[in-house]
């Protein structure tokens, strides 16, 4: 078993789902192919995660369940997601169970704990209309008081798992005077509705996740009775913003899980294909490419894991740690899944070929994610009307409480560490200027200092890791500078200039993740972690976003990446900075050339 | 409620509004005069979250913490101001000094 326990779940869902390769296992990529060639919802798949009881581990356990936190939350929808996104979404529809459990009463807690355990209940979340998307308070779907509840009216569009499913959060209007305070969120038991007051919307045919129940609601004097509504009336658009700020860095999982498959898929091949007498992993163009997907990944564990856990320790902070997150993670890892298909050449678009087609579906189906709970422009607008109050908290608050904020960053990102239980009630609108990743640059810094007479430690190694360092707090002054400097910009309104420094601040976090990742883990996570190149390798990577290639200290020497890259293939574990123990990998059949003494090779 | 106080009251009341008309006046660069106490503040173009961010200005400015949804709950300069003097009891004549 993984030594770390968050982890014992993910690795018991590998086993029991089994090799996706092996078209006999559940989620097998035969399987979610086929469904998704049909346009099929992924019954079977869901049934079998139920009768798994996974769903056991999306109810905190005050509410009879067994969540413990969102890194072991994150660890499985990994599991789930590099196998099939279109079934590992519907799932996981379920934490917008986490609105009931951040601002249910017991009653309301108790019904929706009993609707998922009892009768295997699916949730989704009625919030986009077709004529409004983002923009939440023009929405025109009504909820009226009349005597015991409300009656609601209008139409919700596009949403997942629309019709399949038996509670729907919808958010409506309550008072027409508008304003933040005009919407209401309700807890839709369709159980409890009139059948006559609603009609499901037809599937909407998609570019991925083809066999989702992508669809949508309309509601006609629908009546709800008071208890269905979630906090005061006018709470709705609050409730939303915090809701949306636990499922958006999670949506961070989907992605990894997703980018795991791309690159698996890719790596395969490369070690197998032989072109002009060596395989295409010996030639350096493809090999760079599938190191640099590997980084990738690291990085975005980095950030994800991090933040997985900080939930638990700084989640009034989370308007800014889940806005970049869910911005930088799923937009790098859809990236990286298109880079890593040049490797794979024409293969990655055929439907059939090659692991049963599955990269072309994955290609397909990873694009949505960046849009999923607020798309990039939104979480970058969240972000950038954050950043005079960052800037100007970090100019103030420079070098105090250093103990306080070390312990803090420890428990956020020492894997090792304990944390404390997850409240929801503790999420705040904006940060006040509070970011723990970036305010903690200086303390990694001192620490980087510390470690010089680590004899495990290559200098060189530590003298880039210092210096790229170095760099991010240079690179953070002056994005500071100048977001002090620029006028207020408001309404949405906001200049393309914005949105890019918003990208900075994004890069530049994920970035001290990395850093904060290393210096807390660098005794525990194996040999690989703990040497550092990767993670130079990684900060360079992200570096190039603001300096030039020429200005940088030189690339290291990727070998070791490259060969832990293969040790975790061959070993069939997740590639991650956690590498988890994956279901194992049939032996290749006789007609596909082995791969063993080509990996002996490397 | 004895003379005094109210006097002080309405001293802090007139400070914050005073201090909020300026301090929006500059952020939207439009003259101070244009801007009332008694106007939404979603008149002026501002929407849900960019109150909420002028919430973070006015806690810095008071030194105090804030229930961030306060515009949401008093969307008007003048309510905002008496909420903040009359029921938390915020004092701006001192922390302004």
């Amino acid at each position: 078993m993984h030594p770390l326990k968050h982890y014992w779940v993910a690795e018991a869902l590998e086993r029991d789902l089994g090799d996706p390769l092996n078209p006999d296992s559940m989620m097998s990529f035969k399987q979610v192919v086929d469904l998704d060639e049909k346009e099929e919802f992924p019954h079977d798949i869901v049934n079998w995660l139920y009768n798994w009881n996974l769903h056991h581990h999306y109810i905190p356990a005050e509410c009879g369940g067994e969540f413990t936190n969102f890194e072991e939350f994150v660890a499985f929808v990994r599991v789930l997601s590099r196998r099939d996104l279109t079934a590992g979404i519907a799932f996981t529809t379920m934490f917008w169970s986490f609105l009931v459990w951040m601002a249910g009463t017991d009653e309301q807690k108790r019904r929706l704990a009993s609707f998922m355990k009892d009768q295997h209940g699916a949730m989704c979340l009625s919030y986009s209309e077709k004529a409004h998307g983002s923009d939440l308070l023009g929405g025109d779907v009504t909820a009226t008081q009349v005597p015991g509840g409300y009656l609601l009216n209008g139409e919700k569009w596009p949403i997942n798992r629309a019709t399949i499913s038996g509670v729907t959060f919808v958010l409506a209007r309550t008072d027409d005077a508008g304003g933040a305070r005009s919407l209401s969120l309700f807890m839709v038991e369709k159980s409890k509705l009139d059948e006559k007051t609603y009609t499901h919307l037809p599937k909407i045919l998609t570019h991925g996740i083809r066999g989702s129940d992508m669809s949508g609601i309309r509601f006609e004097d629908a009546f709800v009775a008071e208890d269905a509504r979630l906090g005061a009336e006018g709470a709705g658009l609050e409730l939303a913003l915090k809701g949306f700020q636990i499922t958006r860095a999670l949506c961070a999982a989907f992605s990894q899980g997703a980018a795991d498959t791309a690159l698996r898929t890719t790596l395969k091949f490369a070690m197998k294909r032989k072109l002009y007498g060596k395989t295409v992993f010996d030639m350096p163009q493809p090999r760079r490419v599938l190191t640099d997907a590997f980084l990738d990944v690291l990085i975005g564990d980095c950030a994800t894991i991090g933040a997985a856990r900080g939930f638990s320790v700084a989640p009034e902070q989370f308007s800014v740690w889940s806005a970049v997150v869910k911005y930088f993670v799923t937009v790098k890892l859809e990236a990286m899944v298109t880079d890593v298909s040049a490797v794979l050449g024409a293969r990655f678009y055929m439907r059939e070929e090659f692991e049963f087609g599955i990269f072309q579906k994955t290609l397909r189906d990873v694009a949505i994610i960046s849009m999923f709970d607020g798309s990039t422009v939104v979480n970058l607008h969240a972000l950038l009307l954050q950043m005079r109050q960052l800037a100007k908290y970090r100019a103030r608050n420079k070098e105090r409480n250093p103990e306080v904020l070390n312990a803090r960053l420890e428990t956020s990102f020492g894997l090792d560490k304990p944390l404390p239980p997850f409240d929801g009630r503790k999420l705040e609108l904006v940060s006040r200027g509070a970011d723990d990743v970036l305010q903690g640059l200086p303390l990694a810094l001192t620490q980087l200092a510390s470690l010089k007479a680590d004899k495990s430690l290559t200098p060189e190694v530590l003298h880039q890791v210092t210096t790229f360092t170095e760099m991010i707090q240079a690179e953070l002054d002056s994005l500071d500078a100048h977001v002090t400097a620029s006028s207020f910009e408001y309404g949405h309104d906001q200049s393309p200039e914005s949105f890019e420094m918003a990208k900075q601040y994004c890069t530049l976090h994920t970035a001290a993740a990395c850093v904060h990742m290393w210096l807390y883990n660098r005794h525990h996570l194996g040999d690989f972690f703990a040497k550092g190149e990767w993670l130079a390798l990684s900060l360079r990577r992200l570096m190039l976003t603001f300096r030039r290639e020429k200005d940088l200290p030189p690339r290291l020497d990727d070998a070791a990446i490259a060969q832990e890259l293969i040790r975790l293939y061959s070993e069939d574990r997740m590639f991650s900075i956690v590498p988890f123990q994956l279901a194992p990998a049939q032996p290749e059949t006789a007609s596909e050339p082995s791969q063993t003494l080509q990996l002996q090779a490397k | 409620m004895t003379q005094a106080t109210a006097t002080t009251e309405i001293f802090a009341i007139e400070a914050i509004q005073t201090w909020m008309v300026n301090q929006i006046a500059t952020q939207l660069s439009i003259p101070a005069a244009n801007i009332k106490v008694s106007e939404p503040l979603t008149r002026y173009g501002l929407d849900s979250i960019d109150s909420v961010t002028i919430v973070g200005d006015l806690e810095d400015w008071l030194g105090e913490d804030l229930p961030s949804t306060l515009l949401w709950d008093y969307p008007t300069i003048a309510k905002a101001a008496s909420y903040l003097v009359e029921e938390i009891g915020v004092s701006p004549a001192a922390e302004a000094a």
